[in-house]
């Protein structure tokens, strides 16, 4: 997967302008993991027509955060997306999701476990995984009601398209702080930001 | 980074692009005009925009010795892709070159673009490469004679007794 070559002829570009258009792009990233719950859009910027069949929303944050020391894991084989990554950004690809600094995960349903992504350690803490995790749909699905900084009382969420298991995993890290996994729901344009402070509570 | 496109053979490819990557921005818009006779200049569209760094000029002493750091040089890049012209794979564009040229890396994308296209080969590498490529050569030769005229040779004298 590393070595393969580029295919420049079918390669999808990156952003018009990408100075300013990856700053527009962080700030709507630092933005949703600021406000959990959140929903943020991406806007202008990319082709409207793109070879990956990636969410518009995690193609633009991992432009945006990536370069060549972020390794970044691909759940679902993506050629496309991942000679887009490897063009644009510089960014190496890996096969174990233990070593991603990101990852994306095309089919939420096929996930794996949460404890194979790096946590950080408790002096590192920063050097865990941002997943940035592919949903039908931000809103109608089962309610979940999060809490924790960043939000002032409660407030409600209900993607579309999340295993069961991944809500048990993630309240399973939490004893962890200060390592945990940052998760970015993507739909689209749309991003919802869900960092390892936040409490998730499934009705 | 390994990037491969439609290209004819990587050996001529690499010959065009050291010529271009040291033709001055005139010397290109001008040539490239001539070899394309007025007609507009195809559309593309960037895969990469041109974009300034700085890359690190490494050296060996006595071209064998150790690697060291030079210095640091500015470098602009930038790659293109011609829009569409029906089935044929679209041809690609890379250019980098030294210094901060945004429009130089433009040109010298765009040419290499053209060039792997049959059909403006001979009039691109008649008008722009053959030219260009003779004057480099010419220009490296007076250098290396003049740099061989101040040549100092030692010796080491024995003394006989």
């Amino acid at each position: 997967m590393e070595n393969s070559q580029i295919a420049l002829s079918t390669l999808t570009p990156g952003f018009a302008d990408p100075v300013h258009d990856t700053q527009a792009v962080f700030r709507t990233l630092l933005d949703a993991l600021s406000r959990p719950g959140t929903v943020g859009v991406v806007e202008k910027g990319l082709p409207e027509v793109r070879a990956t069949r990636a969410a518009l929303a995690a193609f633009a944050a991992l432009l945006t955060l990536c370069d060549y020391a972020t390794p970044v894991w691909l759940a679902q084989p993506d050629s496309a997306l991942g000679s887009a990554l490897r063009f644009h950004t510089g960014a190496p690809l890996v096969d174990e999701p233990g070593l991603a600094a990101f990852a994306y995960i095309h089919d939420a349903s096929a996930m794996p476990a949460l404890e194979s992504f790096a946590l950080g350690e408790a002096e590192s803490p920063e050097h865990s995984v941002t997943l940035l995790i592919r949903v039908e749909a931000l809103t109608g699905g089962a309610p979940i009601v999060l809490s924790g900084p960043g939000i002032q009382h409660t407030t409600t969420i209900a993607p579309i398209g999340l295993p069961e298991h991944f809500w048990r995993e993630r309240a399973a890290l939490a004893p962890l702080f200060p390592c945990g996994i940052d998760c970015y729901l993507v739909c689209d344009s749309t991003l919802i930001g869900l960092p390892r402070t936040t409490q998730a509570k499934v009705n | 980074m390994s990037a491969t496109s439609a290209s004819p053979s990587s050996a001529t490819r690499r010959a065009w692009m050291a010529v271009l990557a040291r033709t001055p921005r005139a010397d290109l818009e001008a040539a490239l005009q001539r070899a394309l006779q007025g007609a507009p200049p195809p559309a593309y569209d960037w895969l990469r925009p041109p974009e300034i760094g700085l890359a690190m000029v490494r050296g060996r002493v006595g071209g064998s010795g150790d690697p060291f750091n030079l210095g640091e040089a500015t470098v602009t890049r930038a790659t293109l892709r011609l829009r569409g012209t029906g089935d044929a794979a679209a041809a690609v564009g890379v250019a980098c070159h030294l210094g901060r040229d945004r429009r130089r890396a433009e040109l010298a994308a765009l040419a290499d673009a053209l060039l792997q296209m049959p059909e403006h080969y001979s009039a691109l590498h008649q008008q722009l490469i053959a030219p260009f490529a003779e004057q480099q050569a010419a220009q490296r030769a007076e250098r290396q004679q003049d740099a061989a005229a101040t040549r100092v040779e030692f010796f080491t004298m024995v003394r006989g007794d």
